[in-house]
């Protein structure tokens, strides 16, 4: 093993990229677009959901209820004075729910707490629901129960929550760190598939096998190519998700480039094994969709993995970026260190071990028959 | 010759992919200081003899010999002493001459200045100076050809191993190919080479003629006229005609 051969084949390829504007384009602007698409369309977070409210009782309780409905950006609320017919609101005005808080509501709701559960009176709120659609309907229902816990301190209950991690963590949060894993990955495993391939159709394979570089060296050159890129991927990731979203990241900022440089090397081991089931470019090009659409449909990246139809879910276990967002998603957003979330570690781990040994094989073959 | 010398050599050297024979019991040995021909058509096994001779394919029997190392076996041994240039080019098409020129160097151990050296030499050698930064997919194909013989020669190796390296060039730049061959070879350099021009056989010390897989007749290009003649009876014959006589009546290989 020698250096100067590792380092000849890294700058080679760093050229061969750099030489190459539109791949280069490519690599910078992949990160950027996705973590802009996904961030804005798939942000999860549903905002302005119209809601009408009615108070007809006009005490502290209420007046706080309505500010914390108001303070959720989930909701636009309009506050009216008094509604005949709920329905008909909902249905002339496009609202999406019609909440009403009825005379007598405060009392009612201390004096429950105040006779235990034996009384039958209870605050009642009147929620009128459009459920067409049923996430908007969840935020709603989550929303309002949100705005009655804010009552807890200083109310009858003291509803003391523990959210973990979760705090205020959004969508976008926890994407950030798939799109990372996702972007690397993509980009190490279709540049090192075509470089290799491109390698054995103009024949430079064979000068490099008849010259003393290794394939350990030869792959390790590869690796450090790819290794040196994903840290640039990362970079725009990052710095966009911060600047454009005020992402949080609660985490070593060092743990996460160091997993997603480890999940970049065993996309080169993959890229390498790829190569050589294919004889030319575009026999190669077959491959991407191959990998593409089990890591965005597969890997928990889009939806959870829960989320997934239980006869499926066992594919999910095969996708390396399943591992990856576990471990980056551990590491950015719930601070931890990689072992602590030790599935997504030696899933990252196996891959790369596996990928980098199978692929030291393969090119043995590509090789020539030589030993 | 004795074998002990021999820079190229091959024991009875057999090569079959499935059913198919590509070199077929070829013995052969090409002492220092030689330009070996291999002559023959298309798919003769040329190319599939000389991936054997520098490792990157191993004999399914018989044995092959380079500056004395078994190959593939021990050519970590001679890796740093031979130069290849394989028959499709075999340049980064993305890289410039330069930078082309710089890896190969590299790979071999050269200092960037050592390379820088020999870049300035082989290209001035070449006429390529003034395409120094240019794309190698921007060259013509004699361009390209000269670049891919400049690849093979950056680390000074005394052994050469040329795959067709004149296959489509015009017959001015061939010629001129050929004064580069007798150049290096006066420099001390041994040079087995392919080519299916038969006339070029001319202009080697010796040459080996090939036919589906076996080697049909070797010797220098005087031998193997009077052979020729000799089966024939006419004289004053060109290669091409030499080829023709021996091919037709094919003398059992393994001529050494
Ligand atoms: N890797 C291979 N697999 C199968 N057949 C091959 C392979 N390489 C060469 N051949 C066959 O071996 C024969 C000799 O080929 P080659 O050595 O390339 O001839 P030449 O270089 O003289 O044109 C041809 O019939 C060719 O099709
Ligand atoms: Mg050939």
């Amino acid at each position: 093993m020698k250096l100067h051969r590792i380092s000849a084949v890294t700058e080679r390829v760093l050229r061969q990229i750099w030489h190459d504007k539109r791949v280069l384009v490519f690599m910078l602007m992949l990160p950027a677009i996705a973590m802009l698409l996904f961030g804005y369309s798939f942000s999860g977070d549903i905002t302005d959901v119209r809601i009408a409210f009615i108070d007809e009782d006009n005490t502290d309780l209420t007046e706080s209820i309505l500010e914390s409905l108001q303070q959720d950006q989930a909701f636009k609320v309009t506050v009216l004075e008094t509604v005949d017919d709920p329905e008909q609101l909902l249905l002339s005005e496009h609202y999406q729910a019609v909440i009403r808080l009825p005379d007598k509501f405060t009392s009612l709701y201390y004096a429950h707490f105040a006779m235990g559960v034996a009384t039958s009176a209870q605050g009642t709120i009147d929620l009128t629901l459009d459920e067409s659609d049923p996430q908007v309907a969840a935020t709603i229902r989550m929303g309002l129960a949100d705005a009655m816990m804010d009552l807890g301190e200083g109310g009858p209950v003291d509803i003391q929550a523990r959210e973990l991690y979760g705090v205020e963590v959004r969508f976008i949060d926890s994407f950030a760190p798939a799109i990372m894993g996702f972007v690397v990955s993509l980009i190490s495993i279709v540049l090192t598939l075509l470089s290799i391939v491109r390698e054995k159709v103009d024949g430079t394979f064979s000068r490099i096998w008849v010259s003393p570089v290794r394939r350990a060296e030869f792959i390790l050159g590869y690796v450090i190519s790819f290794g040196l890129i994903a840290l640039v991927q990362s970079l725009v990731v990052l710095t966009i998700g911060k600047t454009v979203f005020d992402i949080v990241i609660n985490g070593s900022i060092f743990w996460a480039f160091g997993c997603t440089i480890l999940f970049a090397v065993g996309s080169v081991g993959l890229g390498t094994l790829l190569s050589a089931l294919a004889q030319t470019e575009s026999q190669a090009i077959i491959f991407f969709p191959l990998v593409i659409l089990p890591s965005v449909l597969l890997s928990g990246m889009m939806w959870p993995v829960q989320a997934i139809p239980r006869l499926l879910r066992p594919l999910t276990y095969i996708v390396p970026l399943t591992y990856s967002n576990r471990l980056l998603r551990a590491v950015m957003v719930k601070g931890l260190a990689p072992w602590q979330e030790p599935v997504g570690f030696i899933g990252v781990l196996v891959f790369v071990v596996l990928t980098i040994a199978l692929a030291s094989v393969v090119l043995r073959q590509s090789a020539g028959e030589r030993e | 010759m004795s074998n002990a010398t021999a820079i190229f050599q091959a024991d009875g050297v057999v090569k079959k992919f499935g059913d198919l024979r590509a070199v077929h019991n070829v013995t052969m040995a090409i002492p220092r200081g030689e330009i070996y021909g291999l002559v023959g058509p298309s798919g003769a096994g040329k190319t599939t003899l000389i991936r054997m001779l520098s490792g990157l394919a191993a004999p399914t029997s018989g044995s092959v010999k380079l500056l004395g190392s078994l190959m593939p076996i021990d050519r970590r041994v001679v890796e740093h002493r031979f130069g290849y240039m394989p028959q499709e080019r075999a340049v980064y098409r993305d890289l410039s001459i330069a930078e082309n020129l710089l890896f190969f160097g590299q790979i071999y151990g050269m200092t960037r200045s050592r390379i820088a050296e020999r870049t300035r030499e082989l290209l001035s050698l070449m006429k390529l100076s003034d395409r120094c930064k240019q794309r190698a997919d921007r060259l013509s194909g004699g361009e390209k050809q000269r670049l891919s013989l400049a690849c093979a020669l950056l680390h000074e190796p005394e052994a050469l191993l040329l795959d067709e390296p004149t296959i489509g060039l015009d017959p001015a730049l061939r010629r001129e190919f050929w004064g580069h061959f007798h150049q290096l070879n006066s420099a001390g350099r041994t040079i087995l080479l392919s080519t299916h021009y038969l006339n070029e056989a001319e202009w080697c010390d010796r040459v080996g003629l090939m036919q589906h897989g076996g080697l049909i007749a070797a010797g220098t290009p005087n031998e193997l006229k009077a052979q020729a003649a000799k089966h024939s009876g006419q004289a004053s014959l060109d290669m091409e005609e030499v080829f023709l006589i021996l091919t037709q009546e094919p003398v059992a290989g393994g001529v050494s």
